[in-house]
């Protein structure tokens, strides 16, 4: 089990707003009126699952969802890619016609625990080939619709209370626009032991007067000092819990994913009160346009062993109940092989349910491999549907068509 | 406003012309209607808080004297002094010495240890490397070695090149020639981790210079025909049978139009057009076997186009004016641009024939540029943040520790290393809480540096390869020294049995550190005691507002002036300063204060 010097209940004491209130409110909420009528005053809603967290994977740079689950029943799969193509006896065959790359040896561990659901042919209409737009249409999660929030800042901004701290965490060098929230402040940091102010507690105290929130006439200067404010005042929580963090699970090595999911199961030991996780595996890694099949195997192989290591982590913690994960990527790649033994920007592509909770399984219906539009496949299934399957089922949030701006069918993927 | 209390020092700091002095030592908010006015500002409204704002966007901040030297000028001399910079001799600054650690036997080099180890089966040697003979163990370990190399060895030599640009940008007589450099560099965002050859990198870094205020057209051409590029958009394997549309899609949507200004099919006719724009290696070849005659149709022109072509048709379009021009004008100016003043910069841009210079200049000049909303509302970018402080300390040379490339990095910005091929975002998404408080803490370790503790990142040995290297030297066998863990990706190290690549990595990395020279390692010279007694200040108030003043684009409002009086108060257990064993010390905590506030995240 972790050790800590720091508790969950410090944390919160410490990172409240608004203490006139709820500095005199019982630490956790017993479901009691007084309670209810407590959080009612502060303006809060009442959740359903409070205990849940949701993590979302993004893989970006466009992964070839096609070598990804690999639809080896296809005939027209390898006469599409006669030299990138995996050959048949390669696949882990996991279900009828579909199984996964040879080196996903972690995803066919999690699919036969029942751990893992695959989504076929996620994508929007209309979609486009750049890296930008359609990142920014998955992470604002509305497609060609210039929305300025984040689809899980929206998530927050409906269901979560705003006058709790670091609700989002976002481990990365930069915030994604996935997490851009109105009432939310998500916090961002890379390296958790380089996220402390240096100096002595005489520089230390300075720095916290200089910090204060502030409104001024320069939007920038204001924005600013709120940053400087909420760093001062979680660094140290993030800290520590992070460098007390031990476990005996192989996340296998690789390209951040593995480092940035033990942060995750870190701050998940030390009680952090974080319902949305945020993590990439940055770089465009996935961006495989030239000599693709070494890369891209090295690619899936880190992020199925970091996966299967974090989900095991979590089990270990005792709270792999509470835990689900969802991964995707901007867009998947063009079914023909190019000519430099790599694949071009691309639509439709799978994406992946996993966690404890999740029954697992193969979920929508694969594009068909002949029926393209220009080269690429034609999309099966919105991806919103999956988003709608995160808030709605697993977050238990009833304002999902609100955030996510229309009705969306989900999967039933939570039992 | 505490800015009255500066007069004093600012009567000295700008002894040679007294009508300078009223409008400069009081905090001056500029009237309402310069926003979007893109006339001249006038002399009588030049001061030297102006010239601060001048010299901040235009080049990398100055010292106190700088900046009064420039205050002292009409505002359309200053200017000129930073755009009509070739006129300024810069023959004085070093040239970057390299240390050489390529050999024929690399070119060409492989797109990946899987293709080198494909080709060295086939010719019996590879990267230079010969295989061994058959019956040896591990017969292809040399080539991976080397390939393992050459990585490690031009990420050295691109930290090296990153360094001599950081000096470049401190110590230049023509500050807005690195400035605009730099902007070009993000612009056309090229990534050592793709390309793997500093070479090419530095090549691109004199191009962009030496077109940096030039003309559009010439940077464009240069851009498309530079190896470095052309290796980071994989144009090299955009042919005749199989286009790629990565450097046709850039090209139109990051380089020159912006995305909604084109169709994907207008992406693919570009891509067929510039099939066989490739390199030999350092310099760009036309392969015309690869290359599509055929006729093409791009917005809207139709014929046998070839790249030309289409870089002419798209600066026929107002949108490329409008889309260039706003981008520089973000850089240099502001985050929001008015749709007037975009429309306005793009035509006169485009009239010009796409010159530079005569678009930065105008914005320069312009009233907008010294409006309230321009005026210290940008966060810096790392490289600004560091470069600039040092300029502002005095320094004339880049301390090297701490590191300055590991600084910058740490806040999201490499040289030579644009996230992706956007470059880098700009603006807020520097900040986030990490990065805030990594902003305050890089100064820290710059005033007290750790000359022990310090570990040389062009020297970083790998936690793996510390191990490999420790269990090499208990005599351990390579399989037995390159175990680690049980994840699948662990168990592959040593599958082939023709090399092993962990133990490549750990060869490479040594042979890289005795190839490549070191970056000579020294602290900051910083004499903070100086920067005050320069200035009379011989008051806790008085230092407090020097380095206010010196440092910072805003002022401070009165409640955080008095945390830093008290601080520096308490260190000095009196409220005049007085020469001593621990002042310069105090003095540094100070600084670093005030170089830790968010005001000071502002230029």
């Amino acid at each position: 089990m972790v050790r800590c010097n720091c508790s969950r209940r410090d944390f919160i004491a410490r990172g409240m707003y608004g203490l006139g209130l709820s500095a005199g409110l019982p630490f956790i909420l017993n479901q009691t009126s007084a309670a209810l009528a407590a959080q009612a005053l502060q303006g809060t809603s009442i959740e359903k699952h409070p205990n849940r967290i949701l993590v979302v994977i993004e893989l970006s740079g466009g992964n070839d969802g096609l070598n990804t689950v690999v639809p080896f029943g296809d005939a027209e799969y390898y006469k599409a890619r006669p030299k990138l193509g995996i050959p048949e006896r390669e696949v882990i065959k996991v279900a009828d016609g579909f199984g996964f790359h040879p080196s996903m040896v972690g995803f066919e561990r999690l699919f036969k625990d029942g751990s893992l659901a695959v989504v076929h042919g996620c994508g929007y209409d209309h979609p486009s080939l750049s890296h930008f737009s359609s990142m920014g249409f998955w992470h604002t999660g509305v497609p060609n619709g210039g929305e300025s929030l984040g689809w899980l800042g929206r998530v927050a901004d409906e269901t979560l209370d705003a006058s709790q701290r670091n609700l989002i965490v976002n481990l990365g060098t930069s915030q994604s626009l996935a997490v851009r929230s109105r009432k939310h402040s998500p916090l961002v940091f890379d390296d958790p032991a380089r996220f402390r102010r240096d100096g002595t507690d005489a520089e230390k105290q300075a720095l916290a007067e200089l910090s204060e929130t502030r409104t001024t006439s320069n939007a920038t200067l204001d924005f600013l000092a709120s940053t400087a404010h909420n760093a001062t005042e979680s660094s140290d929580f993030v800290r520590s819990a992070s460098s007390a963090y031990r476990t005996p699970v192989d996340y296998g090595q690789g390209g951040g994913l593995a480092g940035n999911l033990q942060r995750v199961a870190a701050l998940i030991a030390a009680e952090m009160p974080t319902r949305l996780y945020y993590v990439t595996y940055q770089g465009n890694n996935f961006d495989t346009h030239v000599q693709q099949a070494d890369l891209h195997s090295r690619l899936l192989m880190y992020t199925a062993d970091a996966v299967r290591g974090f989900i095991d982590d979590v089990k270990r913690l005792g709270r792999g109940d509470d835990v689900a994960l969802m991964i995707f990527t901007e867009f998947g790649r063009r079914v023909e092989e190019n000519g430099s033994l790599g694949t071009d920007h691309g639509t439709a592509t799978p994406m992946f349910i996993v966690g404890k909770s999740v029954k697992g399984g193969f979920y929508g219906k694969a594009p068909s491999l002949t029926d393209l539009d220009d080269g690429n496949l034609e999309m099966t299934t919105d991806f919103r549907r999956v988003y709608a399957t995160m808030t709605g089922e697993w977050l238990g949030c009833s304002q999902t068509p609100a955030i996510l701006r229309g009705q969306f069918e989900t999967f039933k993927v939570f039992a | 406003m505490t800015r009255g209390s500066l007069r004093p020092l600012l009567v000295v700091l700008l002894f040679s012309v007294c009508a300078l002095t009223v409008p400069a030592s009081a905090w001056v908010d500029p009237p309402d209607g310069w926003k979007g006015d893109l006339a001249p500002i006038s002399a009588s409204d030049w001061n030297a808080q102006r010239a601060a704002h001048l010299i901040e966007r235009a080049g990398f901040g100055a010292t106190p004297e700088e900046i009064s030297r420039l205050a002292e000028m009409t505002p359309e001399r200053a200017v000129a002094s930073l755009v009509d910079y070739e006129a300024i001799d810069a023959s004085a600054l070093k040239p970057f010495e390299e240390s050489g650690i390529w050999d024929p036997g690399m070119d060409p080099f492989p797109p990946s240890r899987a293709e080198a180890v494909r080709r060295a089966r086939e010719h019996g040697e590879g990267l230079g490397e010969k295989v061994l003979p058959p019956g040896t163990q591990r017969r292809l370990q040399p080539v991976v070695d080397k390939f393992f190399y050459s990585l490690t060895a031009n990420n050295i030599e691109t930290q090296r090149l990153g360094l001599w640009w950081a000096k470049r940008m401190l110590v230049t007589p023509r500050p807005l020639e690195e400035k605009l450099t730099l902007f070009w560099h993000g612009h056309f965002a090229t990534g050592q981790n793709k390309v793997r050859d500093y070479r090419m990198l530095f090549q691109q870094n004199r191009m962009l210079r030496a077109n940096a205020s030039g003309n559009l057209r010439d940077l464009l051409v240069g851009i498309l025909t530079d190896p470095g590029m052309l290796v980071y958009l994989d144009n090299g394997e955009n042919i005749k049978s199989h286009p790629n549309e990565n450097f046709g899609r850039e090209l139109l949507e990051l380089f020159t139009m912006g995305v909604g200004n084109y169709s994907e099919r207008d992406v693919r006719e570009a891509a067929r057009a510039f099939t066989g724009w490739t390199n030999d290696v350092l310099t760009y070849k036309f392969d015309s076997a690869e290359h599509d005659f055929g006729n093409k149709t791009f917005l809207g022109r139709t014929g046998a186009l070839n790249g030309d072509d289409i870089i002419d048709t798209i600066l026929a379009q107002p949108v490329t004016g409008e889309f260039v021009a706003g981008k520089l004008y973000r850089y240099f100016v502001r985050e929001d641009i008015s749709s007037d003043v975009k429309a306005e910069l793009g035509r006169s841009f485009r009239a010009s024939g796409y010159q530079i210079k005569p678009l930065v200049r105008r914005m320069l000049l312009s009233k907008d540029f010294y409006s309230a909303p321009s005026v210290a509302t940008q966060i810096k970018s790392p490289v600004h943040l560091v470069v600039s402080t040092y300029r502002k300390m005095g320094l004339r040379d880049v301390p090297t520790i701490p590191d300055f490339g590991r600084m910058t990095g740490g806040l999201g910005q490499t040289l030579f290393e644009p996230p992706n091929v956007a470059g880098w975002a700009g603006g807020r998404t520097w900040i986030t809480p990490a990065t805030l408080l990594q902003r305050g803490n890089l100064f820290r370790d710059v005033m007290f540096p750790d000359v022990k503790g310090f570990r040389p990142p062009d020297r970083a040995m790998s936690a793996t390869d510390t191990r490999v290297g420790e269990r090499l030297a208990q005599g351990m066998n390579i399989t037995e020294a390159t175990r680690e863990g049980d994840a699948e990706s662990n168990k592959m190290v040593d599958r082939d049995e023709d090399y092993n690549t962990r133990y490549g990595g750990y060869a490479g990395n040594l042979l890289a550190f005795k190839r490549t020279k070191p970056i000579p390692r020294q602290p900051a010279s910083i004499d903070v005691t100086a920067m005050i007694t320069g200035a009379h200040a011989d008051t806790v108030d008085k230092v407090v507002d020097h380095l206010v003043h010196r440092f910072l684009s805003v002022p401070l409002a009165d409640k955080d002036r008095a945390v830093l009086v008290s601080f520096l108060h308490d260190k000095l257990g009196s409220s005049t300063v007085r020469p001593s064993e621990t002042l310069e010390s105090s003095l540094r905590e100070l600084l670093y204060l005030v170089l830790s506030t968010p005001e000071y995240q502002l230029g």
